[in-house]
């Protein structure tokens, strides 16, 4: 009888030695990392909401899931994959620049690094931004790439928090001019509001094009407070 | 030995009881296409089932989905924190139906089916394509062109060529023509007697979806230029600008059917204005419904009146799921001047406008808003409705409330803050906007209990649309504004307002938007004549885009004049809903689901996506 009980325990013992070694995956370990670059320089995007990403997708398997990487305020992305080969695809018309259906093929073998060219409507560059007593001032160059389009608004705001964007509840105070044309654009936003109730505040300029959903922001936030 | 002679013994019994017929028997709850259709009462349940699996979007049965528009807003439990639209709302994709229907179809034509007459086989034929066409419309008005199948039936046996069932998206202009082409035929073998309570379809009901169809293609066609990127190349999304002309034409031409027919009118049986309007929609032998949703208790009962009715007329413990927005109630004009604004300030916002009674604020109001909406002063079935969130009192110049919970009184006995609200608190089933849904909402009070459950009926079309339809084609295809007006001013009369002289396409917006509150077109109207991303852009500042809630207070400061009066504040109801509506250009239409594009890689994707 006792044999049997030891018999018993062993297999237990067996069973779960052997499933350790069934269900267990390592972790993918290699990084990728890139920018939505246009002319070496990066586009400024909302980075909050989750609104802008690049898909991934991999060939050769039955099924075709994608998984999204979504692009940070200074238009960065990165992710930690497998390596193999994959297929960056920008959603149509997501993000603030002429829409196009060519794939980026990357092949992820340890660390990579591989930007996202994109062609923009306008860009944003030279952002500067002062404060004299509650007086918030931002200067900065906006320059057409393509034609075709038009400035909705350009906009100064600043949040509490480094998320700075047109986005409800991501800009506490704002400033709008709605007869903007491409070149040196200067806005003057009071803040005396938000400089008495915010512990910290940013400032970031943006540029909203008509017809197109995601705004083209500066790619830095600079910190007012 | 002895043991394993008795295993075997066991072992052959099971063995010879098997060997009987005691396994094959006739299933009882199966039944087989022969049976049932042979049987005309077999043929109707089955239609009866294909009736009951076709509403989406909004409805009596998803009372919660009414906040995601602009016509009401969530007032029990927390605050609705709802950033954007989903890629799948209201998405329609339902091939298994359209196979159930193709089934029906090749049943009714065959041998089994030979016993029927000629006359209730075209019947039936037609319900069973009306219901496929709809299903179709209900697709295309989400996703744009989808694959057709006509009558195929797909069966797949191992082994086959699977690409032969793969079908490619229609255009969406093509998808719009076949559901048109199916209507005009469909018409024709549909009996024109109205049905019971509208709840099968007739000619006309074939001929409204007709219409329908055609405006909502026609308006895609001519304004889909307005979101230049909402569209696919190969004109799965997306309809060129010269097959507008030809759209209204069809539509305006289906509606001119339905007048000649001359089977339904509007509901004009009450004098009393806005009561004759909640029975117009409401009630169950209302001439202008042409085909609704029915419900019948028992058995057969939804819970919007349990979901919706207020706290001091409810029959449990659930009211004001949803509630309606001020927006809602400012959208309805006053039946002398067409900015519906309620007057709660002086011109120069310096004091409140004071008012002995709080209905008196909504005097002169379109009597529609009586007929959809439950506002303070009102009566729900003859019982006064009492509305208010707390008293006034002067102190120091500054206006001060006092305010208590829900059904509170002061300590002179006199209520504080009423049973129906308003008030902000996250509490279950209180209101927050100060209004209450009227329409689909059944006055018998055991229909607001969980067990029972209502049996009001869904309007899906009634003649009204007919109107605005051929008021809205006509308008298009540039009519005379008599002719226009003739059709609206129809409406506007019933309704017992101004009439118009000169219409524009923002007045049709404007009376669509009061007209058809609650009945499920707001949504697709915006996206049709693409004003959704306007109407709600996502900015706080915009009036439309964010929810306003109306809280009345009774003035108790025995020193001030107003002694005992009634003021009101509009507030932007941030404790309803916390973002304002973004509607983004991808929200034109649905996102494809990526496991339909592997099933059927000739899926391609929508804008956007």
């Amino acid at each position: 009888m006792k044999n049997l009980l030891h018999i018993f325990l062993l297999a237990v013992l067996a069973t779960a030695v052997v499933s350790c070694g069934k269900d267990n995956y390592d972790q993918p370990e290699s990084s990728f990392a890139g920018k939505v670059v246009y002319d070496g320089q990066p586009l400024g995007v909302r980075g909050s909401n989750g609104d802008v990403y690049l898909q991934f997708w991999q060939s050769g398997y039955e099924l075709n899931t994608s998984f999204n990487v979504y692009v940070a305020q200074d238009g960065s992305y990165s992710a930690m994959l497998f390596d193999g080969v994959y297929k960056l695809v920008m959603n149509s018309n997501r993000g603030p620049w002429v829409n196009s259906p060519d794939t980026v093929t990357v092949e992820v073998n340890g660390a990579t690094v591989k930007d996202y060219p994109v062609t923009p409507y306008y860009t944003i560059s030279n952002a500067t931004y002062s404060l004299s007593g509650t007086m918030l001032t931002a200067s900065f160059d906006v320059a057409e790439v393509t034609a075709g389009r038009n400035i909705e608004y350009v906009a100064l705001m600043v949040n509490k928090n480094k998320f700075v964007d047109f986005g409800d509840g991501t800009h506490v105070a704002w400033v709008r001019n709605e007869s903007a044309v491409p070149g040196h654009i200067s806005l003057q936003l009071d803040v005396t509001g938000a400089l008495n109730e915010q512990v910290e505040l940013y400032a970031r300029v943006g540029l909203k094009i008509t017809g197109i959903d995601q705004g083209l922001y500066d790619h830095k936030v600079e910190r007012v407070k | 030995m002895k043991k394993t002679s008795l295993i075997f013994l066991i072992a052959s019994c099971f063995m010879i009881m098997g060997c009987s017929d005691f396994l094959d028997r006739e299933s009882e709850a199966i039944l087989t296409d022969d049976q049932i259709f042979s049987d005309q009462n077999m043929i109707s349940s089955v239609l009866a089932n294909y009736y009951g699996r076709i509403d989406w979007g909004q409805s009596v049965e998803r009372s919660t989905e009414y906040r995601l528009l602009d016509e009401a807003t969530q007032s029990s439990g927390g605050t609705d924190r709802t950033l954007d639209y989903g890629d799948d709302l209201w998405r329609v994709y339902d091939y298994g139906l359209i196979r159930n229907l193709n089934q029906f179809l090749l049943g009714i034509h065959s041998e089994a089916a030979a016993g029927l007459s000629e006359e209730y086989r075209s019947q039936i034929e037609g319900e069973a394509r009306f219901i496929r066409a709809w299903v179709y419309f209900n697709m295309v008005r989400c996703m744009g062109g989808m694959p057709i199948v006509y009558d195929e039936i797909f069966d797949y046996q191992g082994g086959m060529d699977i690409t032969a069932l793969q079908i490619p998206r229609s255009t969406e202009a093509g998808l719009y023509d076949y559901i048109i082409d199916e209507c005009t035929r469909i018409a024709l073998l549909l009996p024109e007697e109205r049905t019971t309570n509208a709840s099968r379809a007739n000619k006309w009901a074939a001929l409204m979806l007709k219409a329908r169809a055609a405006l909502y293609a026609g308006s895609i066609a001519k304004y889909n230029h307005l979101t230049p990127d909402v569209k696919i190349a190969g004109g799965e999304v997306g309809i060129p600008a010269d097959k507008a002309a030809g759209y209204y034409q069809t539509a305006y031409d289906a509606c001119q059917e339905i007048f000649t027919g001359d089977r339904y009118a509007l509901y004009q049986n009450n004098p009393d204005r806005g009561a004759n309007f909640y029975e117009a929609v409401c009630n169950k032998s209302s001439e202008e419904v042409i085909w609704a949703r029915d419900y019948k208790y028992p058995g057969n009962t939804h819970g919007f009146t349990n979901n919706v009715i207020a706290t001091s007329v409810c029959g449990d413990i659930d009211a004001n799921f949803v509630t309606p927005t001020l927006n809602m109630v400012e959208a309805f004009e006053y039946v002398n001047d067409r900015d519906g604004t309620l007057r709660t300030r002086t011109p120069d916002d310096a004091d409140y406008i004071y008012y002995d009674r709080p209905e008196d604020l909504f005097a002169g109001k379109d009597p529609r808003l009586y007929g959809t909406i439950v506002y303070p002063g009102s009566d729900f079935n003859g019982i006064p409705m009492s509305y208010q969130a707390g008293q006034k009192y002067l102190d120091g110049g500054e206006w001060k409330e006092r305010t208590g919970d829900i059904n509170s009184k002061d300590d002179d006995g006199d209520i504080l803050t009423a049973d129906n609200g308003p008030d902000r608190s996250d509490a279950q089933y209180v209101n927050n906007s100060g209004f209450n849904i009227r329409k689909f909402v059944d006055y018998n009070r055991d229909a607001s209990t969980r067990g029972r459950g209502s049996d009001m009926w869904f309007v899906r079309m009634r003649f009204a649309e007919t109107l605005m339809i051929a008021a809205e084609a006509a308008l298009e295809l540039g009519k005379q504004q008599t002719e226009i007006c003739g059709y609206i001013n129809q409406i506007r009369t019933r309704a017992g307002i101004g009439l118009l002289n000169a219409v524009t396409l923002l007045d049709i917006e404007q009376e669509r938007k009061v007209e058809f509150a609650f009945e499920n077109h707001r949504w697709w109207d915006l996206k049709r004549w693409r004003r959704a991303h306007v109407v709600w852009n996502g900015s706080a500042d915009t009036y439309s885009a964010t929810h306003y809630a109306l809280f009345p207070y009774v003035v108790k400061d025995p020193s001030h004049a107003q002694n005992g009066k009634w003021v009101f504040d509009k507030l932007r109801s941030t404790w309803t809903a916390e973002y304002p509506h973004r509607f983004q250009q991808q929200n034109y239409y649905n996102f494809i689901n990526q496991d339909w594009m592997n099933r059927n890689p000739k899926i391609i994707k929508n804008p956007y996506q």
